[in-house]
């Protein structure tokens, strides 16, 4: 199991005071972490790309209410895109014929990597690495229940209604995977 | 419910999938527990996983130019930031001048009333010098009334004032007089009191002092008083404020004989 580096510096203090440049480098470190996830939960280029620039315009204006005690800032920053990503996914959803998004693979995560402009520009942190891999290695029928909750935002009756299992198999596979990222990440600290 | 059930709700809320009676009794819980809440932020962090598992993707550069767009109001609030500082500052400044000239008049109005004392202390120096010759005079009318030699006189009250009254002190041997004079009418701003001698070796009245009166009772003091000659009596006269040489008329207040 590969460990973490050091955490790198927090730049959202520095944000918090208005600091530009801290800024940049936010969005610089942050920037392609979270355009691959909105990316991964909207599948259009277009809308990662206003959902990015919502997250981190959000970022700058709220950067004093992040509280380090509670978490990462890289856990503040994905924790804003992935809600904002999903109400967006859910008002188009609410638009939109839901046949495309119902037709849509969990395993197509690199075919939306392909679309995305830019994609050439993907930037590797060493933690990023460090973290790679954490969803393979929860059994497979854990790790599709979390990802339909984390990246299409589905509660846990329409899992269970995608997959045709029962609602507390869903949530006890649901609750077994959370805990194993949770001892993974754990295991880092 | 036990920290295991909120545990396994937190687990679900971190995924965005607790339900809503879930969230809420989740919600209240949390309120109250530190280490549920730990594990809460704990899986709200190990959810965020599920993000760094992705491949990163870089975004497209104009997208870093929207967002520093954007932020730019931010900037200009900066710039409003700079603009109240300017502006606090030049306060500061007109402040600073106001009471720079705040304490300028406080030093003049000092200045000022110290010049006030000081005139304050000469006029009461001045009133204490008047009072000191009263002092003098009143000790020397207290003396000629309790000599042995002083000579009391009444005079009564005349066809003007009929109700007046006054008593002469007489010391001949300090040639002095003293005359009290009660239940006079008050003057009016234009006319004075003026007691006169009547004189046997001259055929005009000789003034023996002028005064106001205000509240009826007055008190004078004859220096000088011709002891050598006859006094046929004493006469009041009411004559144009400051006295006048000779009486301008024959109305008396109180007269007498010596």
């Amino acid at each position: 199991m590969a460990s973490l580096p050091t955490p790198a510096t927090d730049y959202l203090p520095a944000v918090a005071r208005g600091d530009l440049a801290a800024f940049e480098s936010l969005y610089d470190r942050y920037s392609p972490t979270v355009y691959a996830l909105l990316l991964r939960i909207l599948g259009n280029a277009d809308d990662a790309q206003e959902v990015l620039q919502e997250t981190f315009v959000k970022a700058w204006s709220n950067a004093r209410m992040f509280d380090v005690v509670r978490g990462s800032e890289a856990a503040w920053l994905i924790s804003i895109a992935r809600s904002r990503g999903i109400d967006k996914l859910r008002a188009r959803r609410v638009r939109s014929d839901r046949e495309n998004d119902a037709g849509r693979e969990i395993s197509h995560r690199s075919a939306f990597v392909d679309h995305a402009t830019g994609a050439e520009d993907a930037i590797r942190s060493q933690e990023q690495r460090a973290v790679r891999g954490a969803l393979a290695e929860l059994p497979e029928a854990q790790r599709i229940a979390l990802e339909l909750a984390y990246f299409e935002g589905l509660s846990q009756s329409e899992i269970a209604a995608r997959l045709g299992e029962p609602l507390g198999t869903i949530k006890t596979r649901m609750q077994l995977g959370m805990k194993k990222l949770r001892e993974r990440l754990k295991a880092y600290h | 419910m036990a920290h295991d059930d909120f545990e396994a709700m937190a687990a679900l809320d971190a995924l965005g999938a607790a339900s809503a009676d879930e969230e809420k009794a989740l919600r209240e819980h949390l309120s109250s527990c530190l280490s549920c809440r730990r594990a809460r932020d704990e899986f709200a962090e190990a959810a965020t996983l599920m993000a760094k598992d992705l491949e990163p993707v870089a975004p497209p550069a104009d997208v870093r130019d929207r967002v520093f767009a954007d932020v730019t109001p931010a900037e200009e609030e900066e710039h409003d930031r700079g603009f109240f500082s300017r502006w606090g500052l030049a306060t500061a400044a007109t402040l600073f001048l106001a009471l720079w000239g705040w304490r300028e008049i406080g030093i003049r109005a000092t200045r000022e009333h110290v010049q006030s004392q000081q005139a304050d202390i000469e006029r009461l120096g001045d009133q204490n010098r008047v009072l000191e010759l009263q002092r003098e005079k009143l000790s020397a009318a207290v003396a000629s009334l309790a000599s042995a030699n002083t000579q009391t006189i009444s005079l009564t009250g005349a066809k003007m004032s009929p109700s007046a009254a006054a008593k002469v002190f007489m010391d001949s041997d300090k040639h002095r007089a003293v005359v009290v004079f009660a239940n006079l009418p008050s003057c009016p701003n234009d006319k004075s009191y003026q007691l006169w001698i009547l004189r046997g070796d001259q055929p005009k009245p000789q003034s023996a002092g002028v005064f106001d009166v205000a509240k009826g009772n007055a008190t004078i003091t004859i220096e000088n008083l011709p002891v050598m000659t006859e006094i046929k009596g004493l006469a009041l006269t009411m004559e144009p404020r400051g006295g006048v040489d000779q009486p301008t008329n024959a109305n008396y207040y109180v007269v007498g004989k010596t």
